[in-house]
């Protein structure tokens, strides 16, 4: 019960309170990038989930059974993580485009643009390196729970996403301030999106 | 444009007019730093430059950190451009970018604890940082050695003399005060009281978005 009430927090944390991208400012690049069409959002969502929980999985133990014994992850630990993802991006490039030819319509462009997402290397990092995460309730991830934080922030970020591409395809066509046209506008709507989720500071204490 | 500055550098057999190279580097240096400015022009590296301008100090350490790791990239990979086959480019290029952000990380840990503390995970996140990986792959492994490294330290300063503005803005607006280094230089918390919204997260997102459109009018204003 406890352990289930502790999964729930860190996955909730991760979505809603500390949001990767509107409350953390994680990932703008593609958030500013490839969120014109709300296909192409939940495209690059979907993507960016499947590889964050897998990233933080394959880092997490390679964390825990590689680095941690040799006594090398302080200094290994980024190098390490990278090439952890941008070995997976690369595999599951390969695995999508042979077992779902359909989802790698909808997917496979955005695959390598995923390696630079920042998103994908901060989860991994404060998943698994202890120090990182200023998540008052945890300090040191277990496997399941480090999954789980990988899930819910990832999930965040395609939350956001997808809220910001609606947003964006109204504002095509909404009257606008000719000085404001283009990127200003872009921020100062998502600075009201994140004021929106500031909200969410407290819930349940977090 | 930038084509013809190349070709203008290369073809010089010994008689090289000493001014037209350094208008050349001048011209590269000033496009990094302003023309093509990566966080106002090209929208690339801006997760840590929201981020850390929290606080004016935290962008002077944040901007010589990238900026190291940029021109350091830039000039081992640009002087091993050769050598790299095209195929694996990428995971090369990574992995240098890594090994420099890896000595920051930890020299930064070694001699400045609380800026570090402070600055958490967006220290070994400069290897993500897309402005590195960017110009590594647009330019570094294109040109020679000296252009690429001029290069990067334009965009390098480009980067950072951005980074300062917003940080002195929102901490000054934010709370009134800006310190750097313990030093008080400007004190206002006797005229206004300070709104906090500056230095909230929403803040970091509005005063970026007024500052690329005051930039943007100002620009248009010059007619360059």
């Amino acid at each position: 019960m406890e352990d289930a009430q502790r999964l729930f927090l860190i996955f909730i944390g991760a979505m809603l309170v500390w949001n990767m991208v509107l409350i953390r400012f994680f990932a703008l690049c593609s958030f500013v990038g490839v969120s014109q069409r709300m296909e192409t959002s939940i495209g690059m969502s979907l993507a960016v989930i499947f590889v964050t929980v897998m990233a933080t999985a394959l880092s997490w133990l390679l964390w825990k059974f590689l680095l941690t014994p040799l006594g090398i992850g302080e200094f290994l630990y980024i190098p390490s993580f990278i090439l952890v993802i941008a070995a997976l991006v690369q595999f599951e490039e390969m695995l999508i485009k042979k077992t779902s030819p359909l989802f790698y319509r909808a997917v496979g462009i955005y695959l390598p643009l995923i390696t630079t997402n920042c998103a994908v290397l901060a989860i991994a990092i404060e998943g698994v390196k202890p120090g990182f995460m200023k998540l008052n309730i945890v300090y040191n991830f277990s496997f399941i729970e480090a999954v789980i934080f990988a899930f819910g922030a990832s999930l965040g970020y395609g939350l956001a996403m997808v809220m910001f591409s609606a947003i964006r395809e109204r504002l095509e066509t909404a009257p606008i301030p000719a000085v404001l046209k283009g990127y200003p506008l872009i921020f100062i709507t998502a600075s009201l999106m994140s004021l929106g989720f500031v909200g969410f500071g407290g819930l349940f204490g977090l | 444009m930038m084509d013809q500055i190349e070709e203008k550098v290369l073809p010089a057999p010994g008689a090289i007019e000493v001014p037209s190279v350094l208008e050349d580097l001048w011209a590269h240096f000033k496009n990094g730093a302003l023309v093509e400015n990566p966080l106002l022009r090209l929208m690339i590296g801006l997760c840590s430059a929201l981020a850390v301008s929290i606080k004016a100090e935290n962008t002077i350490f944040m901007g010589i950190a990238a900026s190291f790791v940029l021109v350091a990239s830039s000039f081992l990979i640009s002087s091993l451009r050769k050598l790299i086959s095209d195929e694996i480019r990428i995971p090369i290029f990574i992995v240098i970018i890594a090994s420099f952000v890896t000595i920051v990380d930890l020299l930064m840990k070694a001699y400045f604890l609380s800026v570090y503390n402070r600055l958490g995970v967006w220290i070994p996140l400069i290897v993500v940082n897309c402005i590195i990986l960017g110009r590594a792959e647009a330019f570094a492994s294109r040109r020679g050695v000296l252009v690429s490294t001029v290069d990067a330290i334009g965009m390098g300063v480009g980067y950072t003399w951005v980074l300062l503005l917003m940080g002195i803005i929102r901490e000054t607006l934010g709370t009134g005060k800006l310190i750097v280094f313990n030093k008080t230089l400007i004190n206002l918390t006797s005229v206004i009281d300070p709104p906090r919204f500056f230095i909230t997260f929403p803040g970091a997102f509005l005063v970026f978005g007024f500052l690329i459109a005051f930039l943007d009018l100002v620009h248009k204003k010059e007619g360059t």
